[in-house]
């Protein structure tokens, strides 16, 4: 596993603010674009951050996404303050949600987080207790040419 | 039965007669079209250049359309964008229209233009 970060960026993400919901994520697709990450994993990454973001907003109270870029992959903390999940095994049931009646209204809640995040990380780790909040750790394997270099060339800038 | 021929955005807003609150590049091909008013089901599923009907109206679909890569967002049913939504539309500079039509009928016009 190379060891060299590229880069690192961090965006808050505010408990409860709907409407701003995809900000950090759309942030996040900004900065693996300029640090040359492939389309496919950039596509996957996307999905994973907006659940992970939307959960952060329907639940918590506040959060952050942390991301990192290596040259062979890319690491996503989702890191909020909230209520915690009581089981993850259920939590990870597709369709089921703990959503409230207002935000299903508008589309969100279908209980398809967990499980969409789980399909698009290639490793996934939730720590979490009742009352603690939650920890979600994610990690994209990202495409790399036979040099070992990112297919085109990484900004290599912290944030 | 003849292929169906590519059907541009340009193309899609005049044929549908569609109103514009954000206008998109008239000259991209549609490459296909989700109708789903879940959040999660149109991240999950939508794809690049696509377009996307749907009757939500805030501003959180901008993010989920912009995420996915899609072209567009048709608003169905004749409901209306929140001012949030056009400006955010505006920002990330996705195409925002709207419909009186239903969203099945939406889908059954995209359909009959070509776009599959």
């Amino acid at each position: 596993m190379d060891t060299r970060r590229l880069a690192h960026h961090e965006f808050p993400i505010l408990g409860r603010a709907y409407f701003l919901g995809g900000r950090a994520s759309t942030s996040v697709k900004q900065v693996l674009r300029e640090a040359g990450v492939d389309d496919a994993a950039i596509r996957r990454i996307a999905v994973a951050c907006y659940e992970a973001e939307m959960n952060v907003v329907l639940h918590a109270r506040s959060g952050y996404m942390a991301v990192d870029i290596y040259p062979d992959r890319v690491t996503i903390a989702v890191i909020d303050k909230g209520p915690g999940i009581e089981n993850v095994d259920l939590a990870m049931t597709p369709g089921w949600s703990s959503a409230t009646d207002e935000a299903r209204a508008l589309g969100f809640g279908a209980g398809m987080g967990l499980p969409n995040i789980r399909e698009q990380a290639d490793a996934m780790d939730i720590r979490t207790a009742k009352g603690d909040g939650v920890q979600l750790f994610l990690t994209f394997k990202r495409e790399v040419t036979d040099d070992g270099a990112p297919p085109t060339g990484d900004s290599g800038t912290r944030g | 039965m003849e292929p169906p021929q590519p059907v541009t955005v340009g193309r899609a807003v005049e044929a549908l007669d569609l109103g514009t609150c954000v206008s998109a590049d008239p000259e991209a091909l549609i490459a296909g079209a989700q109708v789903s008013d879940l959040l999660s089901y149109v991240m999950a599923e939508g794809q690049r250049g696509q377009v996307w009907v749907t009757i939500q109206t805030h501003p959180n679909i901008v993010a989920v359309a912009g995420l996915a890569g899609m072209h567009a967002i048709i608003i169905a049913g004749g409901f209306e964008p929140e001012p949030e939504t056009i400006a955010r539309a505006e920002e990330e500079g996705m195409g925002l229209f709207t419909s009186a039509q239903t969203a099945y009928l939406l889908a059954g016009k995209l359909y009959e233009l070509g776009v599959r």
